[in-house]
């Protein structure tokens, strides 16, 4: 039986977005040139982000470096398939520190796919939040907690806002 | 001072609790048959019930003289939540740099 709390609560969260350039194009955009548009907030490091890093590999690390000179290591990829798709390990804990133990990581896949006229859409998935055991559930209290990213994320959206 | 998440953080630190959870992911159970999975007393699979009841991680729902005990949404939706606007604000950050750099091309 499947109950609606199944399907609710470790249901993966999907997100797709077209934009005008080939499939080549965004793929290459969104791993090598990673660090031009990740969101500048989003970083567990205890120093502002200097850069932000997708080794374009199976196995290749995701990091950010800080600018007191640490770097910060929050994923691994763990499919590599260009220009088509790429999954990478969400190596995060509840309490936003690094997770090294690929088990209690939940995952992220990105497929690019052609949709005609020089578009390409870009689905995203982020899945087996179940893998997060407790900390699941327990990430989402550090999300809203003061100076959580829930807190950072809501500054990024309104210097987004203003930009427009 | 106990919040609510405090609440929380303390009923998932305990192995029992999170693996009635694990198990409650298959389909909602009563308790007699949720106390045959655990080396435990039904009387302590309760108590561990009403922690998860009341972190709200778990509802009960009576079916006939019976209560059966579910996970509960509403405990669980504010990750996904909280996931589904995070991968939005980086999509469109994605987007704005293809776009700006279809521009650079053009000029």
């Amino acid at each position: 039986m499947t109950t609606t709390a199944d399907q609710d609560v470790f249901a993966p969260v999907q997100k797709s977005i077209t934009v005008r350039a080939s499939v080549q194009r965004a793929f290459d955009v969104f791993t090598s040139d990673f660090d031009s548009w990740w969101p500048r907030s989003h970083h567990i490091g205890k120093s502002p982000m200097k850069r932000a890093v997708i080794e374009g590999r199976a196995g290749g690390r995701c990091y950010t470096e800080q600018e007191d000179g640490t770097e910060c290591p929050w994923g691994a990829v763990l499919d590599w398939d260009p220009p088509r798709r790429f999954v990478f390990a969400w190596m995060i804990t509840h309490e936003w520190g690094y997770q090294p133990d690929l088990s209690k990581s939940s995952e992220v896949e990105v497929r690019f796919t052609d949709v005609g006229n020089g578009q390409t859409r870009v689905d995203l998935e982020h899945r087996h939040f179940e893998r997060m055991g407790d900390g699941g559930a327990t990430m989402r209290a550090g999300v809203g907690a003061p100076g959580g990213w829930g807190t950072l994320l809501g500054l990024f959206a309104e210097r987004l806002e203003k930009d427009v | 001072m106990t919040t609510y998440r405090d609440t929380q953080l303390d009923a998932l630190g305990d192995r029992t609790r999170r693996t009635i959870l694990a198990r409650l992911r298959r389909g909602p159970l009563p308790v007699g048959e949720l106390a045959n999975d655990f080396p435990i007393s039904r009387p302590a699979i309760s108590q561990h019930l009403k922690v998860l009841e009341k972190a709200k991680l778990v509802v009960a729902r009576p079916v006939g003289n019976r209560r059966f005990y579910e996970l509960n949404p509403e405990g669980f939706s504010a990750l996904r939540d909280y996931f589904d606007e995070f991968w939005g604000v980086a999509l469109i950050s994605f987007k704005r740099r293809i776009e700006q750099l279809a521009s650079e091309d053009k000029a």
